[in-house]
This record gives structure tokens, sequence and C-alpha cells, in this order.
């Protein structure tokens, strides 16, 4: 089975071919063309620009996947796209192509959830012990699902305000280093080792629910760098850096894990964007395998954004439902898709 | 009208009360910085309209809609966050525009300062300030009556 996938639902423009072949995945080509230089200087992505440069990016990245594949139109068995959520503009691009490519080839064509490709990329050739419990953290994002196999699932929690990507965003720029926060957060915190008297709060650690609030530790970043000079933030950025990652990684680690106890799933499984931060990563799975839990994380180039998850995805929702050749006619973006 | 709360808690009470005011299509441009209370009030008023959903920051997708069971005519609360954008074009792109002074539609602008060129005349203006220990000022200011 052929999967020709494609993604737009934000800054990145991506295509992906990939072969099935007795339940063993194989990524023919994984293609991904990122804006992100370009919604460096607007301190994120802008909805007029992202729409622009997908449209002009779309066919030749489509092109560029299908003659690294070396395969014809004709041996793709269906398309699968993001229809959601992200950013309607961007969205759109996506979508429009991947209905005229299911047309004119008469191919069935699969709305894919973005969040949801997220963690099947833990799917990606890696044996899973169900139920699992995946932890979903991206820019937009931070959400725990209870899958009770690979494509039956429900969100048991998620953030009552702020995605934790989207904290370490503003705390970069509360600290005037730009964006994207996450990747220059990550490595100036590893630059300051040592005790430290900055403590940051860890909203909601203790409550019941699974839910995360991470608003509140922007406020409580913003006070302490209040309290400071100028000169004295920017000698001490580093250690500043080192307690917001220390409380953001710290609750949502404790957090999966109570809920993996309460579950009690068989494996963790960690995706989305943030999911490449480092920290995070280590964190997770050490916490993880103290509990005897199977933990997961895909690669690195799985994480962020990229249409292989989307075909990924697209394999298994194909599973349980077969795909229509006239489907096309009723997809439509849905920016705010819920898991 | 000027008002001091004492805690993220009194701010989301304190909009849930003034929904109640709300009579559709209005739309409220508040202004302030990070932190400063504009999402606890926003939450706050998805309570008082009624709003199911929790209401998460609307920051990377710029727009989130919600289903109200408010009060006729209001169906919908529109959540628009600005903090990234530079100038109103790039609200425009997404439709946002679309439901401003809907009778059926309560619209809430994050950093409506940042996209000053497309907010109504007759928007209620919503000034955030950081007090001492978590007070902040919520300060509301309503269009002159001719434009209400």
């Amino acid at each position: 089975m052929n999967i020709l996938a494609i993604e737009t639902s934000c800054d990145e423009t991506a295509a992906a071919i990939l072969k099935a072949k007795r339940g063993r995945l194989e990524l023919a080509a994984n293609v991904v063309s990122s804006q992100i230089n370009i919604h460096k200087k607007y301190g994120g992505v802008v909805p007029e620009v992202a729409a622009r440069h997908h449209l002009e990016n779309i066919i030749p990245v489509i092109d560029e996947a299908v003659q690294a594949a070396q395969i014809k139109p004709a041996a793709i068995d269906f398309i699968a796209t993001t229809a959601g959520p992200g950013l309607v503009t961007a969205l759109l691009v996506g979508i429009e192509t991947a209905k005229a490519l299911s047309y004119a080839w008469n191919k069935p064509l699969i709305p894919v959830n973005h969040m949801y490709a997220h963690l099947a990329a833990n799917f990606f050739n890696q044996s899973i012990q169900f139920p699992a419990l995946a932890l979903i953290v991206s820019g937009g994002h931070t959400e725990i699902v209870l899958l009770k196999n690979h494509h039956h699932y429900n969100k048991i929690g998620q953030t009552v305000d702020d995605a934790v990507g989207e904290a370490y965003d503003k705390a970069a720029k509360l600290l005037n280093l730009g964006y994207p926060g996450g990747p220059i957060i990550a490595r100036l915190a590893d630059k300051f080792s040592g005790l430290s008297p900055i403590n940051l709060p860890r909203p909601m650690i203790n409550s019941r629910d699974f839910n995360f609030s991470f608003s509140g530790l922007k406020t409580a970043l913003l006070y302490t760098v209040q309290k400071m000079t100028k000169k004295e933030i920017k000698t001490r950025t580093p250690e500043i850096c080192r307690a917001f990652q220390n409380a953001a990684v710290e609750v949502l680690v404790s957090k999966t894990i109570k809920a993996a106890k309460k579950y009690q799933v068989q494996s963790i499984l960690l995706a989305g964007g943030v999911a490449a931060n480092k920290k995070l990563r280590a964190d997770l799975k050490a916490a993880a395998e103290k509990n005897n839990f199977q933990f997961r994380v895909p690669e690195f180039k799985l994480c962020t954004d990229n249409a292989a998850m989307i075909a990924i995805a697209g394999y298994y929702l194909s599973r349980k439902h077969h795909p229509q050749k006239d489907g096309w006619q009723k997809i439509s973006a849905d920016p705010n898709w819920e898991l | 009208m000027k008002i001091i709360t004492n805690s993220e808690k009194e701010t989301i009470k304190f909009a849930e009360k003034f929904s109640r005011s709300l009579k559709g299509g209005e739309v409220l441009a508040l202004f302030g910085d990070l932190g400063s209370g504009k999402t606890a009030f926003t939450k706050g008023l998805a309570r008082g309209l009624g709003v199911k959903n929790i209401i998460t920051s609307p920051t990377f997708v710029l727009m989130k809609n919600y289903k109200t069971s408010a009060q006729a005519p209001i169906k919908t609360l529109t959540h628009i966050d600005a903090y990234r954008l530079k100038s109103g074009e790039d609200l425009e792109a997404i439709g946002a525009m679309e439901f401003f002074n809907d009778k059926k539609c309560i619209t809430a602008i994050e950093w409506a300062d940042n996209i000053k060129s497309i907010i109504p005349k007759n928007a209620i203006k919503i000034y955030f300030q950081i007090g001492e220990n978590n007070k902040r000022q919520i300060e509301i200011k309503k269009p002159p009556v001719a434009l209400r």
C-alpha cells in the first residue's frame, strides 16, 4: 500500500510517501520545506505570509516527494492530508491541493487530525503495548491522551490556558531571546549549573485532574524578571532559563506519570514539537522506566511538523475506516479540530 | 468604570458578571501587558456566557470560536489574540472581521493595541494594569452613546 501525505497546518510545507508491506512501514520520501526563517522576524507565524509561501512551495514539495520515492501517481493507493487543527489560511493550501489531486487521480482522501498524527509518529515501526498514555506537547497544544489501541483514543487532560511551547515562546520574549523560544531556552538552560535562588511555581502539579496551566508560570517569570535590573537579567539569563525549564518539565512529567498510574497503562508515549526538547525526553524516559512503563518517543525528525506522521496516521485510520473515492467532497479545514 | 481585583479568581468573577450586560454584537478590545489578566477576563466572560469548553490561549491559531448558551441572540464567543501580529491585515486574512458587530457574536480581542487600525469605533475598550500583591486594575471605557 502506498500513501501520499500532505501537511501545511503551520509554517512547514511538507509531503511524504509511505509504503506499507504486511504491516511494515517504509518511508520512501519525507520532504519538509520550512518557513521558520521567514517568520522569525514577526515573532511567530503570520497567516497571510504562511499561506503565500505554502502556495509557492506545495507543488514543488509534492513533486520532490514523488520523484524521491520513484513512484507513479497510479501506484498511490490513497492521499492523507492535515485538516486541522492549525492556521486556517495555511491548512487550506494543503487541503485544496489534496482534494484536487484526489479528484484528478481518482484516489481516496483521508482527513487527518494533526495532533493524532503527532502521536501516531510513535507507531512508526515501534511496537507499542496498549493501553498507552500519550503526552502531546507543541506550540498550540498540551494534552494527555489515553489510547486503547492504535486508533481508539480519548483526551483526559489538557492545558487550561497556554500551551507549553507557547509558554517557552513568551518566556523567550520576556527575556528578549527572539522566536522560537524552545530551542534557545533549552540551550541557555544547559549553560547554567549549580544552585539558584530562583524558584518558579509548578502550577496545578497537585490538582486532581490531568490538566495543566502555564499562564501562571509565565506571570511568575514576569514578576521575577521585574525585580531585576536589565544588566542582571542579561547576566543571569541562563539561570532564569534553567529555572523556567525545570518548572515546565517537572509539571509535565509529574502529571503524565500520575495519569499513567491512574489508568494503569502499559506504556507512555511522548509526541509533538516540544518532544524535541532533550530535557523533557530524558526526564520523562527516566520517570517512565523507574515506574516500569514502556517509553516511546519518535526520532527527532518525526517530532517537529512533517508529512510522514500524517501518512502514518492515515495508514492506521485506513485500517479502521476504508477510505472512499468521493471522500474529498466532504473534507474542509477545521482550524480548531479537537482530539 | 474602574475596579480593582485582588486575584485571578476575582477577575474571572468580575468578567462573569460583566458578561450579563452584553446584548450581542459587542467587540471587546482588551489592552494590557503579559500576565495582566486579559485571558482570565475572557475565561470569566466565557463562563458568564455559558461556554462549556475550556478557554485556551488562541495565540497560536489567532482565533477560536466557542458556542455559548447565553441570552438570545448571542450564540458565539469569538476569542482573538493579536499578540503576534503587527497589523490588522493579518486578521483580515483569517476572516476574523466577519464576527465584529454580528448580533449573534461577542468578540474579545487580546492585545488589541497591535491591530488598532481594524478595531471598530464602537468597541468597548478594557484596560488591564498590574498592581502590587496580585492586584489588577481593570478600566472599562464604553463607546460614545451615538455609536452604541
